[in-house]
C-alpha cells in the first residue's frame, strides 16, 4: 500500500483514505504555501482532524480559536499552562507539576507550575487570541526553542525545559538603566530525549516556517518569533536607518531585529506584541550586530 | 404544501424548503452536516456571508465572517433590544427608547448594563462586537429558559421575554467568572430572535440528567436554565512557593451548555 510523508512534519502514514496527517493533522490535499521568499505557510489544520499520539489522539476543533480536545487513554497524559484549559471530564485527573528554578520563572513572570493532566477522559485547551494551532512532532533526539508564552500543551514523552534567551540590551536615560529582553528573558526549551512525542503551539494570526541552511542568516521581529530548531542561533541586530537625527533619541531612530542562524527551522507569527523599546541611549547588550544606512 | 417534503434545521428544528442553502429561521446551512467532536461538542453553525434570517415580518442578514455584523430590517412595528455599545449603525429612521428593567441599583452595582436599549420599525440597524468571534442564533421553543453569560448577547427581537437571574452561591459569584447576575430570555408563543456574540468559536454538548463537565469559567457562554452551575476549587500547591488554584466551573445536566474558545480569563489567586 502507498505511502504518505507529511510535507510538515515529515511522519509516514498509510495514503488510504488519508484527509489529514495523523501525526501533525496537516491537510494531505492542498499544495504547499510557499511565499516566493520562501516562508512556508503553516497548512491550516481540518476542522476536527485528529492527531495520534500512542492509544490516544487530539481533535482539533474550530477555525478563528481552535480547540484542542485530547482524548487521553489511561495512563496516557499531558502537560499545559493551567490558565489554557477550556473544559475537562471530571474523570481527568489534574495535578500540579512542579519545575526547577522556581524563584527564576516567577521574577520573569513564566508560569510557577506545569499542570498535569492523566487519563482516562478528555481534557480541552484553548488560547485567548484568535490564531493557528501549531502542532510540532517532535521526533527522538529533537529538540525545539519556543518563546515564552507561547506554549499550549505536550504529551508527556516530551520533556520541558527552559534557559536564559541571552538577548538583552540595554538603555540609559538619566541616571537610571532599564534592561530589555525582546525574545523575553527565558525561553522553553521541548526535546524528545527517548521516545516521539507531540507539542502544541498556539500562534496568534497566521505561522510561517522557513528552512535556514548552514550559515544562512536572517532578520526577523523578536516577538514574531514562534519556534526555532535549537541548532539556530539568536543574536540582535541594531539598525539605523539614514537621515535621523542623531541628537534626538526618538524609538524611529533604530529598529531592533533578531538575527537568526542556520542550520534548521525558524517560525514566525503574524500577530506579535509590540516591542518595547522606548528608544533612549544604548549602554550595553548582548552581543549583537549593527548596520547604519547613510 | 406537504409537509413530509421538508428539510429540518438540525439546529432550531425549523421546517424548510427542500433546495433552501441556509434555514429561513435561524441561518444555520442546511446542506452541511453536523459537525461534532469525539467528545460530544456540537459546533455551532458556521453562517455564511450575507445569510439572512427572519423573524416577526423583519430580516437579520450576517454580513462577514471574521467579527460579523448583524444588520436587521426592521418591519413597522417590529422592534429589538440589546446593550447600547454593540450598535454600529442605523438609519435615521429607526426609533431609539429604554426597556424599563426592574432592580436599577443592584444591576449597576454587578456591573451588568443598566439600560437595554430599544430600537423600533421601519429601519435598517446594526450590530457588532469588539472581537473575532461567531454568532449564534439560539433557537428557544416556547416555555423555555436561557441563561447567558453577561455582556454576551448581542441581540434579542420583541417577542424573547429579558429578565436576569442571580449566581447562587458566595464562591459562584466570586470565580464563577458570570459575577452576580446572568441575562436571562424566555421564550414567548411567537417566534423569535436570539443572538449571541461567542468570543473564537462557539460549541454546543447536550448533558443528560445528571451528566457533568467541567468548564473554564471565563469559556462559558450560555445554558439551559435547567442546567446547574458550581464552581470547584482545584489545589495546584508546589510546596514552598504555594502554587495557586484552578476554579471551574462543574455544568450538570440535562440541557445545554454553550462555550467560547476565546474566553475572559479570571485570575483566581
Amino acid at each position: 500500500m502507498a505511502a504518505y510523508t507529511c510535507r510538515w512534519c515529515r511522519a509516514t502514514a498509510d495514503a488510504a483514505d488519508l484527509v489529514s496527517c495523523p501525526t501533525c493533522g496537516a491537510p494531505v490535499d492542498v499544495r504547499d504555501q510557499v511565499s516566493r521568499s520562501g516562508w512556508y505557510e503553516l497548512p491550516a489544520v481540518p476542522d476536527m482532524a485528529r492527531l495520534q499520539f500512542g492509544r490516544s489522539y487530539c481533535q482539533i476543533e474550530g477555525a478563528y480559536v481552535p480547540v484542542a480536545d485530547f482524548n487521553l487513554a489511561a495512563g496516557d497524559g499531558v502537560y499545559f499552562t493551567h490558565h489554557v484549559l477550556l473544559w475537562k471530564d471530571p474523570s481527568v485527573a489534574i495535578a500540579p507539576m512542579a519545575l526547577a528554578g522556581g524563584w527564576s520563572r516567577m521574577f520573569a513572570g513564566l508560569p510557577l507550575i506545569m499542570t498535569d493532566a492523566h487519563g482516562p477522559g478528555h481534557v480541552a485547551f484553548s488560547r485567548d487570541a484568535p490564531g493557528e494551532l501549531v502542532p510540532v512532532p517532535l521526533q527522538a533526539g529533537m529538540s525545539v526553542d519556543v518563546r515564552e508564552h507561547i506554549f499550549m500543551a505536550a504529551t508527556n514523552q516530551v520533556r520541558y525545559d527552559w534557559f536564559q534567551s541571552g538577548v538583552w540590551f540595554q538603555t540609559r536615560q538619566g541616571d537610571d538603566t532599564e534592561t530589555h529582553y525582546p525574545v523575553g528573558r527565558y525561553v522553553d526549551r521541548f526535546s524528545a530525549p527517548g521516545q516521539p512525542g507531540l507539542l502544541l503551539l498556539h500562534a496568534a494570526g497566521n505561522a510561517f516556517i522557513r528552512q535556514l541552511s548552514s550559515g544562512e542568516s536572517m532578520l526577523v521581529k523578536p516577538t514574531a518569533l514562534l519556534f526555532k530548531d535549537s541548532t539556530v542561533q539568536m543574536y540582535l541586530h541594531f539598525e539605523h536607518p539614514s537621515g535621523t537625527w542623531r541628537s534626538w533619541r526618538s524609538w524611529g531612530e533604530r529598529f531592533v531585529w533578531l538575527r537568526l542562524t542556520g542550520p534548521g527551522r525558524v517560525a514566525v507569527h503574524s500577530a506579535y506584541d509590540r516591542l518595547e523599546d522606548p528608544g533612549n541611549t544604548l549602554a550595553g547588550s548582548s552581543p549583537a550586530t549593527r548596520w547604519q544606512w547613510t | 404544501m406537504d409537509t413530509g417534503t421538508r428539510v429540518e434545521c438540525q439546529w432550531c428544528k425549523a421546517q424548510n424548503t427542500p433546495g433552501t442553502p441556509n434555514c429561513y429561521t435561524c441561518g444555520a446551512p442546511l446542506d452541511v452536516r453536523n459537525v461534532v467532536s469525539d467528545s460530544g461538542w456540537r459546533e455551532a453553525p458556521r453562517l455564511r456571508d450575507m445569510t439572512e434570517i427572519h423573524f416577526s415580518q423583519s430580516t437579520c442578514q450576517v454580513e462577514g465572517e471574521i467579527v460579523p455584523v448583524a444588520e436587521i430590517t426592521l418591519a413597522p412595528g417590529d422592534w429589538i433590544y440589546f446593550e447600547h455599545h454593540v450598535m454600529l449603525w442605523k438609519d435615521e429612521s429607526v426609533g431609539m427608547s429604554v426597556m424599563p428593567l426592574g432592580g436599577g441599583m443592584k444591576r449597576a452595582f454587578a456591573g451588568m448594563p443598566f439600560i437595554i436599549t430599544v430600537a423600533q420599525g421601519p429601519g435598517r440597524i446594526a450590530f457588532s462586537r469588539d472581537a473575532t468571534g461567531e454568532l449564534v442564533v439560539l433557537p428557544i421553543h416556547p416555555d423555555q429558559e436561557l441563561d447567558v453569560r453577561e455582556h454576551a448577547f448581542l441581540l434579542a427581537s420583541h417577542s424573547i421575554g429579558y429578565s436576569y437571574t442571580r449566581v447562587k452561591g458566595l464562591k459562584n459569584i466570586l470565580f464563577g467568572g458570570q459575577g452576580m447576575f446572568m441575562d436571562r430570555f424566555v421564550a414567548g408563543n411567537e417566534q423569535g430572535l436570539l443572538l449571541l456574540h461567542g468570543y473564537g468559536n462557539v460549541f454546543e454538548r447536550t448533558l443528560g440528567p445528571g451528566e457533568s463537565v467541567l468548564l473554564e469559567p471565563g469559556g462559558f457562554l450560555y445554558k439551559d436554565a435547567s442546567v446547574g452551575m458550581d464552581v470547584e476549587t482545584q489545589r495546584l500547591s508546589t510546596g514552598l512557593f504555594g502554587g495557586g488554584g484552578m476554579n471551574l466551573a462543574r455544568m450538570t445536566g440535562p440541557g445545554r451548555v454553550g462555550i467560547q474558545s476565546m474566553y475572559v480569563h479570571h485570575h483566581t489567586e
